[in-house]
């Protein structure tokens, strides 16, 4: 079977200026992903060619098998869903349940899907049908935008730093969303992000961008560890794996709050 | 001087109050971190320091915000403008000129100096700030980091006594966000200017500031030196606000008896706390 | 296609020129183009303008403001060659009817000439003055009141951000599967028009916190002397508004 996501080779560049010189690496269905990487490592670009905003120079992005080249960007979007960093650009209806029927009506889905659809959507993403988005919170707005993402059961989850102007309780949430899709539904996914914390509590498996190339691809806690990479990559490690590597092998098997209570309290005996 | 008194605030056309009861004391050179949930009233505090609330925002105001002894309610904005200094989050919306020179003139232009004093301080603060190389860049050719520096700057010239910034990171990836905490350290150190910046990034605050201020539903709920008030992580939590986890690996530890000794701010200070368990550990083998 | 009214930093004659001048040599210009019907002064209006430019060191910008004109005068041309039935006809279709004649070619030569050179000296004009100082001489020199020119300017630099927004806004909506690829042009705008609405919003954000910023920076201290930089008349102004005033005079009487 296709795999979920597959960067084959993939060179893109604007103009004389090169972002990703040759990309691979392929994502297979159910897995969650970080792909990290300082400002300007080329993430953005990543996430907007899986979904045909962008499409390679050279080399080819697939997704289930789909060449983005071949197939519309409204063909992939049935398969992909996508939540920009900025709700606002995503909301365009005056109410919820408008907003989140017009995803679904533009694909061509019965009015009587529509509404079982959104009604299903609205309990679960605790909104109220009436609410006028563009009066909302941020986090709220986030939300709507989510909810009117994840309406079309997508294979694949796409995150573009979703944590950007959210508290952290706000951030909590939408992860929770995703991650019970994902383990639920094995839906796979791709998130985004520069915060390590985040990456941390999340993530199955990292893909560390620099200059637009692969620094790093493996597990969360090899990763996590692998100061060399995150340190070429300019990205901030997290707390406490960043603590465990400052005692050598003491703690080479902590990499959360619990590791480390666990482990300190076995040293103490 | 900030002194907040009694304050409350609802915005005309909203059914809660934004602000309630707030009672807050800020001293010149003070470095003071406003964290809390969207929705908590941080920007609107803000707001009525720098005389946007009610100039700019009207509502219903209760008692009295003074800064420097002037009430911000009673005297004209352009006064207070002299004495706050505010840097938001929307890093493009809130420039002027399309040229980091000019964005940083148009303060300096608008208060009227001298030529000669425009000159002075347009040169000072391109050194202070350590720009001088984007000088005649255009501002749309500049990264994230580099424009809210550019902002910062513009602020920073007009020489106020305090500066309130609202989200200033919001846009910026790790990297820049701790250069522009690291910059407003060094103002705060070597011109004993006030900052207050609100920030959702806990682990900065936790690094940089002297003062932590939670603020919920409109009110102040915690205030004090970020080592003390970190350490209430449970009401941290159902805010829905997070903490570093070294700080919650020192409530663990302090839980189950092995550690009682300050709480860590960063990751240098976890280290200090982790080696003093293992201390204790091997002492209590001998 | 990018911003065709950037600035392009440069220290030519023409950029040092005084912000006034610039745009009244700019205004002289589009009148030089309008007095004459001739075809061969049209082309040395046009020269004329491209060797200005590039001796400034706007050539590149000024040919692609060029194409983009010639790319909108398209329609002008296909009507002048179908309607100017004068003179010599060319390409005569079987039935005697000749598909292109002599008069459509000049009138489609000229006007689309005309055209250009009557817009082309405005846009360039945008490519060697900054916006700031601009406003900054029309206020000091001209007394034009601060608070048009701000409004002015603010709507000259948002046009790229909101442009760069609406991309985003588009980039959005295709992402979650409309379909803006559509041939059907009715159906397109169908599909544009509600994304104004997002927009609008981003747009009344921006404006307010952009107004919120230049308040507490003293918008309204500002006096019409504030400024740092002066804008003097040189000999340069004199000389550049004396030669264009010159082809206006010859124009007149011999255009």
């Amino acid at each position: 079977m296709a795999a979920m996501l597959e960067f084959d080779h993939v060179h893109f560049g604007y103009g004389r200026a090169v972002i990703l010189p040759d990309l691979s690496f392929t994502i297979e269905k159910g897995d969650m992903v970080a792909l990290i990487g300082a400002n300007g490592a080329g993430k953005s670009t990543v996430s907007r060619l899986c979904n045909g905003l962008l499409l390679p120079s050279k080399g080819h992005v697939r997704v289930t098998g789909m060449d983005t080249k071949k197939v519309r960007t409204s063909a992939l979007a049935r398969k992909i869903g996508f939540l920009f960093q900025n709700p606002d650009r995503q909301i365009c209806k005056n109410t919820v349940y408008d907003e989140l029927a017009f995803g679904l009506q533009v694909q061509g889905v019965s009015e009587a899907e529509q509404k079982e659809r959104v009604e299903k959507a609205l309990e679960t993403f605790h909104l109220d049908p009436k609410w006028e988005p563009f009066t909302r919170s941020r986090g709220e707005r986030q939300r709507i935008a989510l909810a009117s993402v994840l309406i079309h059961e997508p294979e694949l989850i796409i995150l573009d730093e979703p944590t950007t102007g959210l508290d952290y309780r706000e951030c909590t949430e939408i992860m929770e969303y995703v991650t019970a899709l994902n383990r639920e539904k094995q839906t796979t996914v791709l998130m985004v992000s520069h915060d390590m914390e985040l990456v941390q509590s999340y993530a199955k498996r990292v893909l560390v961008l620099s200059g637009g190339q692969l620094l790093g691809d493996g597990p969360v806690r090899q990763i996590m560890k692998d100061e060399q990479t995150l340190h070429a990559a300019k990205v901030m490690p997290a707390q406490i794996p960043a603590l465990a590597l400052r005692f050598g092998d003491t703690f080479s098997d902590v990499y959360t709050v619990a590791d480390m209570v666990a482990a300190l309290e076995k040293e103490r005996g | 001087m900030i002194e907040i008194s009694k304050m409350g605030f609802q915005y005309s056309g909203s059914d809660r109050m934004a602000l309630r009861d707030i009672n807050l004391t800020i001293q010149d050179g003070e470095f003071v971190g406003l964290i809390g949930v969207s929705g908590a009233g941080k920007t609107s505090l803000t707001h009525t320091l720098t005389g946007m609330i009610p100039h700019h925002y009207k509502g219903d105001f209760y008692g009295s915000v003074r800064v420097n002894g002037m009430d911000t309610v009673e005297c004209r904005g352009e006064d207070l403008y002299r004495i706050v200094g505010s840097v938001f989050q929307d890093i493009d919306s809130q420039m002027v000129a399309s040229v980091v020179e000019d964005e940083i003139l148009y303060g300096l232009e608008n208060f009227g100096f001298s030529r000669e004093e425009i000159s002075e301080r347009l040169e000072n603060v391109l050194d202070t700030l350590g720009i001088r190389d984007l000088r005649y860049r255009a501002l749309s050719s500049l990264s994230g980091g580099q424009k809210q520096k550019v902002a910062i700057a513009a602020i920073v010239a007009l020489r106020p006594q305090i500066i309130v910034l609202d989200e200033p990171t919001g846009e910026l990836d790790p990297e820049s966000s701790l250069q522009i905490f690291r910059l407003l350290r060094q103002l705060n150190k070597e011109f004993g200017i006030t900052v207050l910046i609100v920030e959702q990034k806990i682990m900065l605050l936790c690094e940089y500031v002297d003062r932590m201020i939670v603020m919920n539903e409109g009110a102040i709920v915690f205030d004090g030196p970020a080592r003390d008030v970190v350490r209430h992580t449970s009401t941290f939590e159902d805010i829905g606000i997070n903490v570093p986890r070294v700080v919650t690996l020192c409530g663990q530890l302090q839980k189950k008896g092995l550690y009682n000794g300050q709480v860590p701010l960063n990751v240098e200070e976890g280290e200090k706390m982790v080696r003093e368990v293992l201390r204790g550990g091997r002492h209590a083998g001998i | 296609m990018g911003n065709i009214l950037e600035f392009v930093p440069g220290d030519s004659f023409l950029h040092r020129l005084n912000p006034i001048t610039k745009i009244v040599l700019a205004f002289l210009f589009c009148i030089c183009s309008l007095l004459s019907n001739n075809l061969l002064i049209q082309v040395g209006l046009l020269a004329f303008l491209m060797i200005i430019a590039f001796a400034a060191g706007i050539g590149e910008k000024a040919m692609g403001l060029l194409r983009t004109l010639l790319f909108f005068c398209i329609l002008m041309i296909i009507l002048q060659l179908i309607f100017m039935r004068g003179g010599v006809g060319y390409l005569v279709l079987p039935g005697g009817f000749p598909l292109v004649t002599s008069d459509g070619l000049y009138y489609a030569a000229l006007f689309t000439l005309r055209i250009i050179n009557a817009t082309l000296p405005l846009l360039m004009m945008f490519a060697i003055t900054q916006m700031n100082d601009l406003t900054n001489a029309m206020v000091n020199r001209l007394h034009v009141p601060y608070r048009y020119m701000f409004i002015l300017t603010t709507a000259f630099r948002f046009i790229p951000i909101l442009a760069g927004e609406f991309h985003d806004i588009m980039d959005a909506q295709k992402a979650r599967g409309v379909e803006f690829d559509t041939r059907n042009i009715f159906k397109k705008i169908g599909l544009i028009v509600p994304l104004c609405v997002p927009l609008l919003v981003s747009s009344v954000k921006k404006v307010d916190s952009g107004a919120v910023s230049a308040q507490v920076r003293g918008f309204s201290l500002r006096t019409r002397g504030a400024g740092y930089k002066a804008y003097p008349f040189r000999l340069g102004d004199l000389l550049a508004l004396l030669l264009l005033a010159a082809m206006i005079v010859l124009l007149v009487f011999f255009g």
